[in-house]
C-alpha cells in the first residue's frame, strides 16, 4: 500500500508545484477574459464558433488600442461540456490570472459556480446559457445572459403569433431536460394572457428519435403552431417531416441554439418554412447600418454560425463594461462591473442586433423571429425586432 | 531491504499495515494530507476535493463490483439519491451536515437494496442492465417529484456550516471532505478483514460454493450492495455540499461508467485499486491539459485543435492500461513495491 500513496502523493506535489509555477509566469497587465469553453462534447460545435467570436471581437477591440492602453485577452480551455470539468477550468484560470470577466458553458455551470462568484465579488459571467432562472438579478448578481432568456425567447414567438393570427392554438413540444422544460410553465401564462390557446404538451426524453407517436397527438389536437424548445437539431426535423406527411398545416418554432441555417441546411427540403427565434442577425444579413457584420464578414469570408454571433456579442458586453468602469477610474470587480454593465442603454452593437440595446437586469429581452427558406439555404427574416421587456 | 515479516499472532497477521515502512509511509501520507491543502491553490484544491469524492464513490463500486462480483451502472443514481436528501434536508429541515450526509448515505443505502432484489436471479451483463434501468426509474423520479426534488431545476444547496463556520471555500470543505473519505477508505479496507467481507469474496469467486459453505447469498448479496450504495450516497452528499446544486443531470449514466472504468483501471478488488483508479481518472485530463499548453505555442489555434485531442489521449490511456495490465494501477503499484522490497540487490 505504501508504495502507492507515495505514487499519489508525489503526483499531487508536482501537479501542485506545476499549477503554481505556471501561474506566476503569465502577465498581469491584459484585461483577462476568462472561458470554461466546450471545445469537445455534444456542444463542441457551438464552443468553437462562440470562441471564433470572442476572439474576433477581442482582436478587433486590440487592433484599436485596447480598452484604455490595455491588451484584452481570452484565456479558455475546454470542459467538454461537463460541469465538474468546467468548475476545474474556472479554478485552474482564477487561480493562474486575474480574471473580472468570465464565460461559462451550461447552465449547470452557472448555478453551481453562482454561489462562488457572490463569495469572490471579483468578476461577472455571461455565457451560452440563456436559463430563465439566470435571470434574476437578486439571486444571481454576477451573472448576465447576452440576449433575451428562454422565457424571453418563447414570449417573443408567441408574441409575433398573437400578432399574425389571434387566438392561435400552439402546441409546445419540451425535450425531458433542466434546458427543455425551462420556458414551460411562463409560456403557458404568456399564452393565456395573449389569448393563444395551448392545446398540446409534448415531453420528449432526451436523445429520442422515433417521435411518431407525439405526431399522431399532434394531429389529433391540430395546432397551428408548435413551439419546441430544449433540442439542437433532431427530434425537429423527424416532426416536420412526420407533420407533413400527414397533411398537419402546423408551423414549427424552435429558441436560439436551434437556430442555426448550417444545421437547417443539412435538413434540406424538409425544413422549409422552419421557423424561430434569433436575437442576432445572421452572417449574410442585409442591414444597412451594420459595420461589425461587414467587419465580420472581412476577417471570415465564409459563413459563421449563430455560436459565432453569441460569443461575439459576449465579448462585446464584456469589454464595453470593463471600459466603463475604467472610464469611471474604478475597481475591476464584480459590483462594479455588473452596475456599469447596467448602464448599458441604447447601445449601439454594431449591427449585431437590430435594436440599440439596454441591459436593465440580467437579460436583453430582445429578439427577431426570422423563417427558413430551403431554396436560399438561409433564414430570413419575417418580423420586426420585437422586445418583450 | 525487508528479509521477511515475522508475525506472532492471528492479529498482527490481520492487520492492515504490517511492516515498519509500511507505518512510517503511511504516516508520512496523512501528514503530507493535512500539508497539502498549505500548499495547494484552488485549483488543486479543487481537484484534491473531487478526487476525494470519487475516491469514495469508487470505493463503494469496488465493494459491490470489485469484491462481491455484482457489476453496477446504477452507482451514480445511488450518489444521487444521497445528494438529494442532503440537499432536502439542508434546505427542508435544516439539521446538522453530518447528521443530512448520514441520512443521505442511509436512504441511499436503501434504495441499493431495493434494487440489488434482482441480483439474486441476474448475474453479469444482465445485472448491469437491471441497475441501469433502476437508474432510470430513479432519474425519472427526480424530475417528476417536485415537491421533493425541485423538479427539473433542482435544488440549491447553501453553503455546508458547521458550528456556524461558514465552510464555503475549498480549503474549508477539504478539511470535512478529506476526513470521511480517510475513514470510508478506512472502513472499507477494514470490512474485508472481516467474516462479511470474505464471504462478498466468496460469492465473487463462484457464488453457488459460497451458498454450500452456508452463506446466504441474499443477504449477503443485498448487504454488499446496501453497503456500497452508502458509500455512493455519501460521495453524493460531499457532492452537493461540494458543487452546491443538485439536478437530475448532476449524475448522468456517464458517471457510472466513469466509477466503473475507475476501478477496473486501478484494479478491481483491492481497495488500493478504487484509489489509484479515481485519482487517476480525475487527474488525468486535467494534467493532460498542461501537457497540451506546453505544445499549444507550436499550434495555431491550439485550443481549438488540441481540445479532441487531450480527449483521444485520455481514452488512449485507458485502453493501453487495459490492454498492458490487465490487472490496473493496483498491480502496477505492487510491482513497484515488490521492487523495491528487494533494492538495492534486484534480482
Amino acid at each position: 500500500m505504501k508504495t502507492t500513496r507515495r505514487m499519489a502523493m508525489g503526483l499531487l506535489a508536482g501537479a501542485a508545484s506545476l499549477g503554481l509555477s505556471m501561474g506566476a509566469a503569465q502577465a498581469q497587465e491584459d484585461i483577462v477574459i476568462g472561458g470554461s469553453l466546450p471545445m469537445t462534447g455534444v456542444f463542441a460545435f457551438a464552443g468553437i464558433s462562440i470562441e471564433a467570436g470572442m476572439s474576433d471581437y477581442i482582436k478587433l477591440v486590440n487592433d484599436a488600442g485596447g480598452i484604455d492602453g490595455k491588451m484584452v485577452r481570452l484565456a479558455y480551455e475546454d470542459t467538454g461540456y461537463k460541469v465538474d470539468q468546467s468548475v476545474a477550468v474556472f479554478n485552474k484560470l482564477t487561480s493562474q490570472e486575474e480574471i473580472h470577466l468570465y464565460y461559462g458553458d451550461s447552465t449547470g455551470f452557472a448555478k453551481t459556480i453562482a454561489p462562488e462568484l457572490v463569495r469572490k465579488g471579483s468578476m461577472i459571467m455571461g455565457g451560452a446559457s440563456f436559463a430563465s432562472e439566470l435571470n434574476n438579478p437578486e439571486a444571481y448578481p454576477y451573472a448576465f445572459i447576452p440576449g433575451p432568456d428562454y422565457t424571453e425567447m418563447v414570449n417573443i414567438l408567441l408574441e409575433y403569433i398573437a400578432k399574425e393570427k389571434p387566438g392561435a392554438s400552439i402546441a409546445l413540444i419540451n425535450s425531458d431536460t433542466e434546458f427543455g422544460r425551462d420556458p414551460i410553465a411562463a409560456a403557458k401564462a404568456r399564452a393565456a394572457e395573449l389569448g393563444l390557446d395551448v392545446v398540446l404538451e409534448i415531453i420528449t426524453p432526451p436523445g429520442s428519435v422515433d417521435v411518431s407517436t407525439e405526431v399522431l397527438k399532434l394531429r389529433r389536437a391540430r395546432p397551428d403552431y408548435a413551439i419546441s424548445h430544449g433540442y439542437i437539431l433532431a427530434p425537429q426535423p423527424e416532426f416536420m417531416s412526420q407533420a407533413k406527411a400527414l397533411g398537419l398545416e402546423t408551423k414549427f418554432m424552435g429558441t436560439f441554439w436551434s437556430m442555426d441555417s448550417s444545421l437547417w441546411k443539412t435538413v434540406g427540403e424538409t425544413a422549409d418554412g422552419y421557423m424561430g427565434v434569433m436575437p442576432y442577425r445572421y452572417y449574410y444579413d442585409d442591414a444597412d447600418n451594420a459595420p461589425m457584420l461587414d467587419k465580420i464578414r472581412e476577417m471570415r469570408p465564409e459563413y459563421q454560425s449563430t455560436g459565432y454571433m453569441q460569443g461575439f456579442l459576449s465579448a462585446m458586453l464584456m469589454v464595453e463594461s470593463a471600459k466603463r468602469v475604467l472610464a469611471e477610474g474604478k475597481e475591476m470587480n464584480g459590483a462594479n462591473l455588473k452596475a456599469a454593465m447596467n448602464t448599458i442603454k441604447d447601445f449601439d452593437t454594431g449591427g449585431i442586433m437590430g435594436l440599440p440595446i439596454s441591459m436593465p437586469g440580467n437579460s436583453i429581452p430582445v429578439g427577431r423571429v426570422y423563417q427558413f427558406s430551403a431554396a436560399e439555404g438561409k433564414m430570413l427574416p419575417v418580423s420586426d425586432w420585437i422586445n418583450v421587456e | 531491504m525487508i528479509i521477511g515479516t515475522a508475525k506472532e499472532s492471528y492479529r498482527a497477521d490481520e492487520a492492515l499495515l504490517t511492516t515498519q515502512p509500511q507505518r512510517v509511509w503511511m504516516a508520512i501520507f496523512l501528514a503530507a494530507l493535512v500539508a497539502l491543502p498549505f500548499a495547494l491553490n484552488d485549483y488543486w484544491l479543487y481537484l484534491a476535493c473531487l478526487v476525494a469524492i470519487n475516491v469514495t464513490a469508487a470505493t463503494g463500486l469496488n465493494i459491490l463490483t470489485g469484491f462481491t462480483g455484482l457489476v453496477s451502472l446504477g452507482h451514480a443514481a445511488f450518489m444521487a439519491v444521497g445528494a438529494y436528501t442532503v440537499a432536502w434536508a439542508e434546505t427542508r429541515l435544516g439539521t446538522p451536515f453530518f447528521i443530512n450526509l448520514i441520512a443521505g448515505g442511509l436512504v441511499a443505502a436503501a434504495f441499493g437494496i431495493l434494487v440489488g432484489l434482482p441480483s439474486l436471479r441476474v448475474k453479469g451483463l444482465y445485472l448491469a442492465i437491471a441497475t441501469i434501468a433502476a437508474s432510470f426509474i430513479l432519474h425519472f423520479c427526480f424530475i417528476h417529484f417536485d415537491g421533493i426534488t425541485g423538479g427539473a431545476t433542482g435544488i440549491n444547496v447553501p453553503p455546508l456550516s458547521i458550528f456556524g463556520i461558514e465552510l464555503a471555500t475549498y480549503f474549508r470543505l477539504y478539511w470535512v471532505i478529506m476526513p470521511i473519505t480517510a475513514v470510508m477508505v478506512l472502513g472499507a479496507a477494514n470490512l474485508f478483514r472481516t467474516r462479511i467481507g470474505r464471504a462478498f469474496i466468496a460469492i465473487r469467486d463462484r457464488d453457488i460454493s459460497a451458498e454450500v459453505l452456508g452463506i446466504p447469498l441474499l443477504r449477503y448479496k443485498l448487504m454488499s450492495f446496501s453497503i456500497a450504495s452508502f458509500y455512493a450516497g455519501m460521495a453524493g452528499g460531499l457532492w452537493a455540499y461540494f458543487f452546491r446544486v443538485v439536478t437530475p443531470e448532476s449524475f448522468p449514466l456517464l458517471t457510472s461508467i466513469f466509477l466503473l472504468a475507475a476501478i477496473i483501471v486501478g484494479g478491481m478488488g483491492a481497495i488500493i485499486g478504487g484509489i489509484a483508479g479515481a485519482i487517476f481518472m480525475t487527474l488525468a485530463p486535467e494534467l493532460l491539459r498542461f501537457g497540451m499548453e506546453w505544445i499549444s505555442p507550436l499550434v495555431p489555434n491550439a485550443g481549438a485543435l488540441l481540445s479532441p485531442v487531450r480527449t483521444v489521449v485520455f481514452g488512449a490511456l485507458i485502453v493501453g492500461f487495459l490492454i498492458f495490465e490487465p490487472q490496473g494501477l493496483a498491480e502496477i503499484i505492487q510491482r513497484i513495491r515488490r521492487y523495491f522490497r528487494l533494492w538495492p540487490f534486484r534480482t
